[in-house]
């Protein structure tokens, strides 16, 4: 949260931020509630509003799929940005470890605001790359990190 | 007469004593001594000598390694998970190798 604002709300008014936010409608998920599934079609964001969401891959360990955390997301963060990005289908599962309070934002809502409002909607645009883009350098960087153990687990 | 026996019976003598010496020298054995160390039972070395390990085909056991409980092992990864984006976020903030390659804390490591 920037601010004050969600992540995705960065560089709005408080109005124009409350009128985006007017659009979705908030959902309390229990402890341990799925909230999306891997594959499944993606057709809005999540902007948590309270409480956690983990995200998660699924791995074979001994034998057994096993849902492994891969990130993790907090008040005022925001989840399923796969929502908004071609082909809508959301890569991850997320799930609530305790109760959570998310807006679900759809798309169509969305981008029939944005085609009304082009400046709102470059600007939230411009904060969901940020958000990509972010989170794709963590991930590089801990993908090289990793690479390089394996090269050191492999020299002579 | 007695003469010519007695010479006969040393030069007899003396072969015998040559061929026994020529036999010993060439590693012969007389056959009569031949017969009876082939009636004798074989007898195995006492030593027992090791095995030639030039092609060692059997490799030796690998050390079992104790099985850690599944709840344990997620419990690792996801502290693995969070101290790996801990340190990439912090490579993020000041990006040089030194900060990338830092080292981990995390328990599958150790």
């Amino acid at each position: 949260m920037t601010n004050g604002q969600p992540e995705l709300m960065s560089g709005l008014s408080s109005d124009e931020a409350g009128r985006v936010l007017a659009l979705g409608s908030r959902v309390t998920l229990a402890s341990g509630s799925v909230l999306f599934r891997l594959g499944a079609e993606a057709d809005g964001v999540f902007l948590i509003e309270r409480g956690r969401i983990t995200l998660t891959l699924p791995m074979q360990i001994g034998g057994r799929e096993e849902d492994v955390l891969v990130d993790e997301r907090l008040p005022g963060q925001i989840v399923g940005w796969s929502g908004l990005i071609p082909p809508h289908r959301f890569t991850l599962k997320a799930t609530s470890p305790l109760e959570t309070e998310v807006r679900a934002l759809s798309r169509m809502a969305l981008l029939d605001h944005f085609a009304a409002h082009p400046d709102v909607g470059y600007a939230v645009m411009r904060n969901l790359a940020a958000v990509i883009g972010q989170r794709l350098q963590v991930f590089q960087a801990m993908w090289l990190r990793e690479m390089q153990r394996m090269v050191e687990l492999r020299r002579p | 007469m007695v003469m010519f026996l007695m010479v006969l019976c040393l030069s007899m003598f003396g072969l015998a004593v040559t061929c026994l010496a020529f036999a010993a020298a060439t590693g012969g054995i007389p056959s009569g001594v031949q017969n009876r160390v082939e009636a004798q039972p074989e007898k195995k070395p006492a030593l027992a000598l090791p095995k030639p390990r030039f092609f060692v085909d059997e490799l030796p056991a690998p050390v079992a390694q104790p099985r850690v409980p599944l709840e344990v092992l997620l419990a690792q990864i996801e502290r693995h998970v969070r101290l790996e984006q801990a340190a990439a976020e912090s490579f993020l903030v000041s990006p040089t190798p030194q900060s990338l390659h830092s080292r981990t804390m995390s328990p599958l490591m150790h």
